[in-house]
């Protein structure tokens, strides 16, 4: 039985169709089997061994989607280092906000090298400088050659190999130039989750599993998700670079077609973006009938876009049981909980007064519903066409996977029976260690065992139904974001009231995925020329610091942002009185309130009476 | 030369972002047409689609304005 990440690498490659094809743009395929991953992962760990890496140490690792990152990512793990797998930068521009994030995630992690791509090197520059890890930041070209890379030299080196409770490698939770949040997962918690996933595809009746994925490497869900179950299993993983299938969405289900994948996993978003961005004729001689699960998670799960994708690919010979909606989160490792394979998915709807105010789910349809019925995207289900305005669809994502528990709790910690919303806290053998360097997040977040996902949901006939997220955290296309990062890209903005703005996201009703809210305050001296130019002013500022664009912006009057009584301003809040539309500012000094404050005083009344008199309002 | 790339440039904008208006050389990409990281990946595949040109790394870093695209890309064709 393996312990640690290593001891998968070690016994990888016996089978012939165990290794990674990589995809290209001109969709021609290169195959590494899991042997050569390891030959190369040895003379890497060899090379940081002898430029001075050891134990525990940090490495930083910037790679596009291919050989190099793994051979850069279990070489470190082979020198007995931690692998920190970072974000490449994407393409045109951004360069200003992908050094800053860059730099704090060097920090974060404490690294002492960066390992990078040779194109990618000359981007990091900067960073580098500005954290300065102690030995630089170099291409493995750059690493020390001519030591013999035998395993057992390079294990003898590295001082054995590591125990199970040793990091196996840490990976940001939310891609935040703000507060990054390093989550450090020990090998034992990557092998437990990499074994329960590894149970989801046990080979039986001829099928063997194989994977395709363009998700990032550097994502828990392209790395933990995919890589280790394919290594664990000595199986394929073909792989597809996230920026291509951004281009062009059809090449990633043209790949699950032409190698039979039977597993491929995507956030929400895209799902989304092969709607509307693959056209029929790229789908021409696709087979899609051999995607068993097309796993949905990271973001929350839009039941139109399940409905609309099912429907529009059928033509294909994808399965409606294929679509599986799955919750995790990067402190769990991965995976929480999953929707039975090879099933229909399901989704019910809930009276939206029950959920928000009682906080109750009530089921305003009889049954749990099929969400792949012939309906499309956002449509009600016949004779329940009326039921949207009081009535709000939520997916089911499963049930815990083996191993885990979930309790539902209220605020003050109790847990709540089935049927009742409250905030979700899991546990289950993949959790993280820590976060690294915040022991105060650390304790906040992980209680007795428990972690505080601080999403918000509840339980129905043991299935979790997710409603909304009581700790703030923006996700989009299956990233998080801080929320902080993009407020305090309109700070300073003149008009802006400063301090005074909130931006949250949330999945709407019928959208195909989370949209981005910005609410600022205006300041109470703002021209009206500040005024005009504040909201295109704040769309650039947040596009400039962050990348994202704003789906809506709110100027509001001073003081119409809730806060909490130290003055805090209250992010959860503001969307619930958003949501309900009652985000309104604070009473305006109109007549009535004149006279109410003039009132208090005799002396104030009179003068207000003689006011109203002089400008004939009596 | 350049006007052709310019408004095939647009043609790209219009298809595929979704970009209604006029487009000119002195707008910059992210603050005046408004593209976060995904569309900016989409504009780069189309341009390289439609222009069969490859850009690389180091050009797109020096990538501003539409009008530095329009450069580059009539580099790459030169």
């Amino acid at each position: 039985m393996p312990e640690t990440v290593n001891d998968y690498l070690l016994r990888a490659g016996r089978l012939p169709d165990g290794g990674l094809r990589f995809v290209d743009r001109g969709e021609q395929a290169t195959w590494v089997g899991w042997g050569e991953v390891r030959e190369r992962a040895l003379a890497v760990a060899a090379g940081l061994l002898g430029a001075g890496a050891g134990r525990g140490d940090r490495v930083a690792l910037v790679f596009p989607t291919g050989v190099e990152f793994f051979a850069a990512f279990f070489g470190a793990l082979l020198a007995g280092a931690v692998p920190v797998p970072l974000y490449p930068p994407v393409r045109l521009g951004r360069l200003q906000e992908y050094v800053s994030r860059t730099t704090r995630m060097l920090a974060a992690c404490d690294a002492l090298v960066v390992l990078a791509d040779a194109r990618v090197k000359r981007f990091l520059g900067e960073a580098v400088a500005a954290a300065r890890p102690r030995l630089g930041c170099r291409t493995l070209a750059d690493l020390p050659t001519g030591v013999p890379a035998d395993s057992a030299d390079v294990a003898a080196a590295a001082g054995g190999g590591p125990r199970p409770d040793e990091l196996a490698l840490i990976q940001f939770s939310s891609g935040t130039t703000v507060a990054p949040k390093a989550v450090a997962l020990s090998h034992r918690a990557v092998v437990a989750q990499t074994e329960i996933l590894s149970g989801c595809w046990s080979d039986r009746e001829g099928l063997r599993h194989s994977c395709a994925s363009w998700l990032p490497l550097y994502h828990d869900m392209g790395l933990i998700g995919c890589v280790f179950p394919a290594l664990a299993r000595d199986a394929t993983l073909t792989l597809l670079p996230p920026e291509l299938f951004v281009a062009r969405p059809a090449l990633w289900l043209r790949a699950i077609g032409r190698y039979g994948a039977t597993i491929s996993p995507a956030p929400n978003f895209g799902y989304s973006l092969c709607l509307t961005r693959v056209a029929d004729a790229e789908m021409e001689g696709v087979d899609l009938s051999c995607w068993r699960a097309a796993l949905n998670g990271a973001e929350p799960v839009a039941p139109g876009v399940l409905r609309a994708f099912a429907r529009r690919f059928a033509r294909w010979g994808l399965s409606p049981a294929a679509l599986t909606p799955v919750y995790g989160l990067s402190e769990a490792a991965l995976a929480v909980t999953f929707s039975a394979l090879d099933q229909p998915c399901r989704s019910g709807w809930y009276d939206r007064e029950a959920l928000a105010e009682e906080r109750v789910a009530r089921r305003v349809s009889p049954g749990a519903h099929d969400a792949h019925g012939a309906h499309g995207a956002g449509d009600a289900p016949p004779g329940l066409a009326t039921l949207p305005d009081r009535a709000q669809e939520i997916v089911s994502v499963g049930r815990p996977l083996p191993g885990f528990r979930l309790s539902v709790r209220d605020p003050q910690g109790r847990e709540l029976p089935p049927g009742r919303v409250g905030r979700l806290w899991v546990s289950g053998p993949s959790l993280m260690q820590a976060y690294l360097g915040d022991p105060e997040g650390t304790a906040r977040t992980l209680r007795a065992g428990w972690l505080d996902t601080g999403d918000l949901g509840f339980l129905e006939d043991g299935e979790l139904y997710l409603t909304g997220r009581a700790k703030d955290l923006i996700i989009l296309r299956g990233r998080n974001h801080s929320p902080a990062e993009i407020e305090q890209a309109v700070d300073t903005l003149p008009g802006a009231r400063a301090g005074c703005a909130v931006a949250v996201s949330w999945l709407p009703d019928g959208a195909s995925g989370e949209v981005l809210a910005l609410f600022v305050e205006r300041s109470r001296h703002a021209t009206p020329a500040e005024l005009a130019a504040l909201p295109d002013a704040c769309r650039e500022a947040v596009l400039a610091a962050t990348g994202l664009a704003l789906d809506r912006l709110e100027v509001l009057a001073p003081g119409t942002l809730p806060r909490t009584s130290s003055g805090k301003l209250q992010r959860s809040e503001t969307l619930r009185l958003h949501l309900a539309a009652k985000l309104t500012p604070p009473a305006p000094v109109t007549p009535l309130r004149l006279a109410r404050a003039a009132a208090r005083s005799g002396l104030g009344y009179a003068r207000w009476r003689l006011a109203r008199r002089r400008e004939g309002l009596t | 030369m350049a006007t052709d790339i310019l408004n095939g440039i647009a043609e790209v904008a219009r298809e595929h972002l979704g970009w209604e208006g006029p487009l000119t050389a002195d707008m910059r990409l992210i603050e005046d047409l408004r593209l976060d990281s995904v569309r900016l990946l989409t504009l780069a595949a189309e341009v390289e689609n439609r222009f069969r040109v490859l850009l690389s790394e180091t050009d797109e870093a020096a990538i501003v304005t539409v009008g530095d695209l329009v450069e580059t890309v009539r580099r790459k064709l030169a």
